[in-house]
């Protein structure tokens, strides 16, 4: 029978009191927010925290506008991006794979704080989050610094987070031109975590496409950019196909893990079809909206 | 720990440990053996219930955190004769054999079936498949369980009731 080891609950009601149990305890503290990604570790006991920190009533609950930044506080459950106004608008591609993530139970109580600071290597908001360049916001009794998505997941369920802090936002840069892009994952069943996935951005500058961003899951143990193609991408008049010898050669060169769930070549081969797929289409909604 | 449940309309104030499950307090605590328990990591549904009128996994819900809040399982959703149309259409539309994944699946849809009457609308079989994406049946295929949500639905809106 899966079942979590002892340990003691709290539930502060202000972010300094969260703050303040996470320092006085340090390694043996975690939050605990949705609880979709935290609890399965405990109750397979690969996470055996001795104090948990229940942060739902802190709010950090808040998606809005700052400029030019979107800032999504910590407890913000997946299923509101599906109907959030201002994601539908600014952030397509993110709300298409907001539709990937899990089922809708989990995304219903499941948060982006929890999912990043989780860090499954497949996981879509960690995807999303460096495909946009997004900028974790940390805090412990310290004060507060920004992880660029970049720097912030060091493997596989590892993260910069340090003991003692918890996230407390993220902040979504704003694509400040038409843009248009595409989310392609695939997993053995629906909403399990991807064997592979791909996310496309790509910004129009007149006829022409003026910035691009691609990132995948699968391809390492934690998602990652590939700068190779979106240089290939950027400057290419609209209405050109995607460049597929180019994808072709840059997915052969991946050296994606081997697991249980699908063999390296197994995954390189996916990973090549989801790049070459998900990049015509995020072309083909490109040269749609221009 | 000190906390207080309202099970099924019933208020009661329990002591538990703080790892305890829901799930596990549920059905040990409260006799309610509909609660069922499958894989224990959030990855079947069985144990779907509802906190606060809404889905969630008892097994990824540690009973203490629930203090204060009302908690409704499979018991009190058609009684013990299972009346609520979904069951019934679950019944008709063969869309349960062994019955272990059923409470989780009627748990999860009872609120998908309520939504789109309420809407007055019939979810296409891909949106319906969506909607119980997060439960596992090893008997049935799914395509009974499928025919049951729009059965449930179905009726209900050839009735021109929201009941």
């Amino acid at each position: 029978m899966l079942r979590p080891s002892a340990f003691e609950y709290h539930k502060p009601e202000t972010l300094d009191q969260a703050l303040a149990l996470l320092a006085e305890f340090g390694d043996e503290g975690r939050p605990l927010a949705g609880g979709q990604s935290l609890v399965p570790m405990m109750n397979l006991r690969l996470a055996r925290p001795q104090h948990l920190v229940d942060i739902n009533d802190l709010g950090l609950e808040a998606i809005e506008r700052d400029g030019p930044i979107l800032r999504i506080g910590a407890l913000v459950r997946h299923e509101r991006y599906l109907t959030d106004p201002l994601i539908g608008a600014l952030m397509p591609v993110f709300q298409e794979g907001v539709h990937y993530i899990g089922h809708p139970t989990i995304r219903r109580h499941g948060s982006i704080g929890g999912s990043l600071a989780h860090a499954d290597p497949t996981a879509e908001l960690p995807l999303l989050a460096v495909l946009y360049d997004a900028q974790i916001v940390v805090r412990s009794v310290n004060g507060e610094r920004r992880v660029a998505a970049a720097a912030f997941f060091h493997g596989a369920y590892m993260t910069a987070i340090d003991p003692g802090e918890m996230i407390v936002a993220v902040e979504f840069p704003i694509p400040q031109t038409a843009a248009a892009g595409a989310f392609i994952e695939v997993g053995e069943r629906r909403g399990d975590f991807a064997l592979a996935a791909v996310a496309v951005q790509l910004a129009i500058d007149g006829g022409r496409i003026g910035t691009a961003s691609v990132a995948c899951s699968g391809a390492a143990q934690h998602a990652i950019r590939l700068p190779e193609l979106e240089r290939a991408l950027i400057g290419k008049p609209l209405g050109e196909p995607a460049p597929e010898n180019e994808i072709a050669r840059i997915a052969g060169a991946l050296k994606p893990p081997g697991d249980h769930a699908a063999s390296a070549d197994y995954r390189r081969a996916l990973l090549k079809t989801l790049l070459t797929r998900a990049t015509a289409t995020a072309c083909a909604r490109a040269r749609e909206i221009s | 720990m000190n906390v207080t449940l309202t099970v099924n309309g019933t208020q009661r104030t329990i002591t538990v440990e703080s790892r305890r499950l829901l799930a596990d307090v549920l059905r040990q605590e409260f006799n309610l053996s509909g609660v069922h328990i499958g894989c224990a990591h959030g990855a079947c549904g069985c144990c779907t219930v509802h906190v606060d009128g809404a889905p969630k996994l008892s097994c990824l819900t540690f009973a203490g955190q629930c203090d204060g809040k009302s908690i409704s399982t499979v018991e009190v959703l058609g009684g013990v004769e299972a009346e609520h149309p979904l069951q019934a259409a679950f019944r008709s539309e063969h869309g349960l054999q062994c019955g272990y994944c059923t409470p989780g699946f009627v748990m999860t849809l009872a609120p998908f079936v309520d939504d789109r009457v309420a809407e007055g609308r019939m979810p296409d079989d891909l949106e319906i498949r969506e909607a119980m994406s997060g439960n596992i049946c090893r008997c049935t295929g799914y395509h009974g369980i499928v025919a049951a949500v729009r059965k449930a639905i179905g009726d209900r809106l050839a009735k021109g009731t929201q009941a």
